[in-house]
């Protein structure tokens, strides 16, 4: 690493502004210039820029470590987590834009905590025990290894959003569930702790607002940060859900 | 005026929060959450390495129990933790495990037979017992004795609080998100809610409630360098210290975490350590054994920290063009494991630091990680000065941790003390002289009173700049009220975060509006913010001892004489700059474990007069009951009357079968 | 919501308890019937381009499916049913896979400005998938209609003489385009969809699928090409003499053996 001063580069932000909120507030796109410095995530940049040019730049950070899915934006066109974005990684001109589908707050704030509520509540994301005193002074049931690993493959979902704002399905259609809830059903299926069978999940993913509305075109899949499984995943459960529904 | 009203308030969505929310609600009591972010959202998300409950499955575990968790705890603390709560914590830790278990938590679980482990730089075969198949598998981490931490990947946090906020949502517990509770609305006796503002509207209203929660986290953000998310400001210890009834313990006591990625502060977990990586210096040196035989990587914290720090002192550190650091070594741990167990470790070198850490070390150095004071409770979690007030998780001061807390038991205090709390939460809702009797007046006195701040700062014209102030209080907290402390840094320090203080008072925003504003955001925080870091370096140089995670390089010795006692600071007046310090001292009496080494760290301390005369009695004890462990503890230091019924009894283990 | 009500005696119930199976039976349908017709316009490909070997080759294949060699003689009603059949299974594809298309303007800007901007692959050939869809609700059921009527109007000659003199020869080539490009990414959907071929590394499965569909649109395009270029040459060679039915010479009956 060159530890003599270097020029840096002028990166310019053109980041899409837009308080639903303020009556008089019309879309517009912003360009704001700062200069790069090494190892400058979007977090640093986005946080300098409303520190010392734009105080009422609205944005959401909270782990800044790519483990919280609150800074899912669209970055050049496509979802992704801002905190871990390196600068470095982008050509000069740099465009943000809030997530499309979920409710924008304001500028490249969305709810997107609103939406994965509403749809955890709709298709019931818990374990559905049908013993519900348990006695936990009592050594826990044993479990297979692998299956813990398989299971844990999927929960590491954070929620960001960027699968369901990378989904055209989603774009077009508002009560699709998106691949966030299909992964959701895959975790819970696979988890014997789960009481609820494929019928039980039939009713609550097996229609077109379910996985029949997935068209497959795996933006989900290639934009997920988290790189989880999802285009077998969503096959999988199309394979379980056809199944059922064809049964009988 | 908007008003909410419900049973219990909780402030904060983490995993404390979630948990007690979740107890109250089944035991038949509305319950609110309020967050500044989504619940899964929260800094629990964030613990990587694991939770500590001495199940025992492991063969590196066996043998383990509550007695031994408990002594790493005390020990860990360096006797600052109150043993009654640790020994409440040790035995509802299992229980809460197996709670998570069957609530969906994918923990690692045990394989049996032949496996090959890094212990101390060499592959060693381990052979799993055939009964542990498929339990929930232990790691080890600092500070401890047998393999302990039980764990998911390096996602334990993230895993628990995805099957705990589920829970929450199963039990129809609502969570009011991006809603920042401003003051809690108390008349000096009692607790009855809060002044709340709305952070995507602006608007303020008022939710009144029997019982009030504080699970608001820590309070990193006070320093510069921090593993902390940017929400950890310690807002939740500020609003409790503002009521100027309820105080705030041990704020001088601030953990640094060892493996910072530098220089981003970024966690990662001491499960690289625990799991067999190694620390080396610019020479590729492993030089912890250097200082540290015993337990070398794998002393506690604030050891390992101050260990590090003085070996850059010592010129070994990396030269980059940041600044200096060490090097954590995951190597030899090979791919598998790495992409297995440590994935959120990989995801962390490779997307901030551009490197592969199954071929490359990764660059670290200590940073802010924990904030072990916090609002003052007893051991049901309720303030002894403010009724209704109640504190769980880092934000509280039950005082497991002490000066210094175990890594993996904090995730795991967050849970137990969520279930513990939770229940006594139930209990002052159900007891009739706490039927709500709610002084409207005082209601809308504290909301008057909130939006008159607000107002000041969009219309009085102040000219101080909020971010300026905020940046500045980082940078003196990391460097004077760090690792390495002086009386001479301190009180600079306090003097400095005075003037700062003074200096918030004036001020203004560029952008005054008083609906979603950032600027306003920072401004009314950073006020609250800076008498918390008052707290914290007025009561480190107030402390003229080193313990635990307070050092102080010109009282390099633990004074049990002096010191063996709580700081308890409160904020007595609105226009004070510092907080008022009182003194809550330890009991050595009636100590299961009475001061002593810790095992590691400096063997160099100042006895508690007391100390000689309890050795003996609890040694005496130990003879007259050796064969049985519980009957023994129950004569040393009876706890059990303090925890809730359903939380009561012994946890069956491999060898300690029911 | 709108996914638990079911219509009984056309009311619609909002709360029925259990789900419909409908749409599980209708996402299979959609499946299967646009993996019949890729697999048939693939072998109707082969068919046709028989032309390439020689006229005696594309009339034996016409006769073969018209029953020729198992009856000894030529029954286009034959030809019919098939081609009855497959416009069933095209208007069957064509109900169910319109659900997924853009239901108004809303939608259409929508999903635009998303494949405009997302600049991604499997995005941009669905939209591929819409377009060519669409122009084969109108082509192909031309194309079909006509073989529908006149099934025994294939042959060497015959069609290409429709080719060139019935100047249907620039329907042929947008209908070849549509139909190889929306086959071909179906097909790769299909796999996708259903999680056929993942192997043990699904990425990788994935790119090869991917290469693999690029590959065979390219060669059956081609050979599309190629083949109504013969029809083209035929045709306009025998434009003279449009509407004479080709007979190779070996089945032409031999004046010799005529006579008595």
């Amino acid at each position: 690493m060159a530890s003599a001063p270097q020029s840096h580069r002028k990166l310019r932000f053109h980041i899409l502004r837009y308080n639903p909120a303020k009556a008089d507030d019309e879309p517009r796109i912003q360009t704001y210039e700062l200069e790069e410095a090494p190892g400058m995530t979007l977090f640093i940049a986005l946080t300098e820029i409303r520190e010392k040019q734009d105080p009422s730049l609205q944005f959401d950070f909270v782990c800044r470590a790519g483990i919280c899915g609150s800074c899912g934006m669209m970055i050049n066109g496509r979802p992704s987590l801002a905190c871990r974005s390196v600068t470095q990684s982008f050509p000069d001109d740099i465009w943000l834009a809030p997530l499309p589908v979920f409710e924008l707050i304001g500028d490249l704030s969305v709810n997107t905590g609103k939406w994965m509520r509403g749809m955890s509540e709709k298709l019931e994301t818990w374990v559905h025990m049908k013993q519900e005193e348990l006695d936990f002074k009592r050594i826990e049931a044993p479990m297979d290894p692998a299956l813990a690993e398989e299971i844990y493959e999927l929960d590491r979902c954070i929620e960001c959003g960027c699968c369901v704002a990378g989904c055209g399905t989603a774009r077009m259609r508002e009560d699709f569930v998106g691949a966030v809830a299909l992964n959701k059903i895959a975790r819970f299926r696979l988890d014997p702790r789960d009481d609820r069978t494929d019928e039980d999940f039939y009713e609550l993913v097996g229609d077109d607002n379910g996985v029949f509305g997935c068209m497959s075109l795996l933006g989900c899949h290639d934009v997920c940060p988290k790189q989880l499984p999802l285009q077998t995943q969503i096959a999988f459960l199309r394979r379980k859900m056809v199944a059922q529904g064809t049964k009988g | 005026m908007k008003i909410v009203h419900t049973d219990v308030l909780v402030i904060g969505g983490g995993l404390a929060g979630l948990r007690l929310a979740i107890g109250a609600k089944r035991r038949g009591h509305d319950a609110i959450i309020l967050s500044l972010v989504p619940a899964k959202r929260s800094h629990s998300k964030a613990a990587q390495g694991g939770m500590q409950a001495s199940l025992g499955n492991v063969a590196k575990g066996q043998g383990d129990n509550e007695d031994v968790h408990f002594e790493d705890t005390v020990r860990g603390s360096d006797w600052g933790a109150d043993q009654e709560v640790v020994r409440m914590f040790v035995n509802t830790a299992p229980k809460a495990v197996r709670e998570l278990a069957a609530w969906g938590v994918p923990w690692s679980r045990v394989r049996k037979g032949d496996r090959t482990v890094i212990i101390n730089g060499q592959k060693v075969t381990i052979t799993e017992r055939d009964e542990a198949q498929g339990l929930v598998a232990q790691r080890d981490f600092g500070g401890t004795k047998k393999w302990r931490t039980c764990y998911a990947a390096d996602g334990t946090g993230h895993a628990m609080i995805n099957a705990v906020a589920d829970q929450a949502i199963a039990d129809s517990i609502p969570v009011h998100e991006r809603m920042e509770a401003l003051a809690l609305i108390h008349d000096g006796n009692r607790c009855y809610g809060a002044v709340v503002r709305d952070l995507i509207t602006g608007e303020v209203s008022a939710y009144v409630a029997t019982a009030t929660a504080v699970c608001t986290g820590g309070a990193g953000r006070v320093y510069r360098t921090t593993t902390n998310a940017v929400i950890c400001e310690g807002i939740g210890h500020a609003l409790a210290l503002e009521t100027g009834a309820s105080a705030l313990g041990n704020m001088e006591a601030i953990q640094f975490h060892p493996t910072g990625i530098f220089p981003a502060g970024i966690l990662v977990t001491e499960g690289c350590r625990g799991d067999g990586g190694l620390l080396k210096d610019v020479d590729g040196h492993r030089f912890m054994p250097d200082y540290e035989p015993e337990k070398k990587e794998l002393a506690s914290r604030d050891v390992v920290s101050r260990r590090m720090e003085e070996h850059i002192k010592k010129g070994k550190g990396h030269q980059s063009r940041f600044g200096t650091h060490l090097w954590l070594d995951i190597t030899l741990l090979g791919e598998k494991h790495i992409h297995t167990n440590l994935r959120e470790v990989w995801d962390i070198c490779h997307y901030f630091l551009g490197v592969d850490p199954v071929k490359e070390m990764i660059p670290v150095r200590p940073a802010q990680h924990y904030t072990m004071g916090g609002v003052r409770t007893d051991a049901s979690g309720q303030s002894p000065t403010l009724k209704g007030l109640f504190s769980a998780g880092e934000a509280s001061c039950w005082d497991m941790h002490g000066f210094n807390r175990l890594g993996g038991n904090s995730v795991a205090e967050t849970v137990v003390a969520g279930m513990i709390v939770g229940e006594s939460v139930a209990d002052y809702c159900d007891a009739i002289a706490n039927a709500p009797t709610v002084p409207m007046g005082l209601v809308r006195e504290f909301v008057e009173r909130e939006q008159a701040k607000l107002a000041q700062f969009t219309k009085a014209g102040g000219k101080e700049d909020a971010s300026v102030i905020k940046g500045e209080m980082q940078d003196l907290m990391t460097a004077k009220v760090g690792i390495f402390r002086t009386g001479a840094d301190l009180e600079e320090a306090v003097d400095k975060l005075q003037k700062l203080l003074v200096r918030s008072r004036a001020i203004g925003l560029r952008s005054p509006t008083l609906g979603a504003n950032p600027e306003l955001v920072t401004a009314y925080r950073v006020q609250r913010m800076l008498k918390v870091a008052l707290t914290v370096a007025y009561g480190a140089a107030v402390r003229t001892e080193s313990r635990g995670a307070h050092f102080r390089e010109d009282h390099p010795r633990r004074n049990d004489a002096e010191w063996l006692k709580r700081t308890l600071a409160t904020w007595k007046g609105e226009s004070d700059t510092l907080p008022t310090l009182a003194y809550e001292p330890l009991d050595v009496g009636r100590m299961e474990l009475p001061p002593g080494w810790r095992g590691y760290g400096a063997k160099d301390y100042l006895d508690h007069p007391d100390t000689p005369a309890r050795q003996q009695a609890v040694e005496a004890i130990r003879a007259q009951h050796a064969n049985d462990r519980f009957a023994m503890q129950a004569a040393l230091m009876p706890y059990e009357h303090l925890l809730p019924p359903v939380l009561r009894g012994r946890n069956e283990r491999i060898d300690e079968k029911f | 919501m709108s996914s638990n009500q079911e219509t009984i005696a056309g009311v619609g119930l909002a709360d029925r308890p259990r789900k419909s199976r409908w749409p599980a039976r209708m996402d299979l349908a959609q499946s299967t019937t646009g993996l019949v017709l890729a697999l048939f316009m693939w072998g109707h490909m082969f068919f046709v381009s028989t032309i390439l070997i020689s006229k005696d080759a594309m009339w034996a294949v016409t006769k073969m499916f018209e029953g020729y060699f198992f009856f000894g003689k030529a029954f286009p009603g034959i030809v019919s049913v098939v081609v009855a059949t497959i416009l069933a299974i095209l208007v069957l594809h064509a109900f169910l896979a319109m659900r997924k298309f853009p239901a108004n303007y809303r939608q259409y800007r929508e999903f635009v400005a998303h494949k405009n901007l997302m600049h991604h692959g499997d995005t941009t050939l669905w939209w591929w998938q819409v377009l060519t869809g669409f122009a084969l609700f109108f082509l192909a059921t031309v194309h079909l209609y006509q073989m529908l009527m006149h099934p025994g109007a294939i042959g060497p000659y015959q069609s290409a003489d429709r080719v060139w003199t019935g100047s249907w020869w620039p329907l042929y080539l947008v209908l070849l385009f549509a139909v190889e490009l929306h086959g071909g990414i179906g097909l790769y959907r299909l796999c996708v969809k259903w999680g056929w071929l993942e192997g043990k590394d699904p990425a990788a499965s994935r790119a090869r699928l991917k290469t693999a569909k690029w590959v065979l649109t390219a060669f059956f395009l081609a050979l599309g090409l190629l083949t109504l270029g013969a029809y083209l040459k035929i045709g306009y060679e025998h434009r003279a003499r449009a509407g004479e039915v080709y007979t190779p010479a070996w089945v032409q009956p031999n004046p010799m053996e005529k006579a008595p």
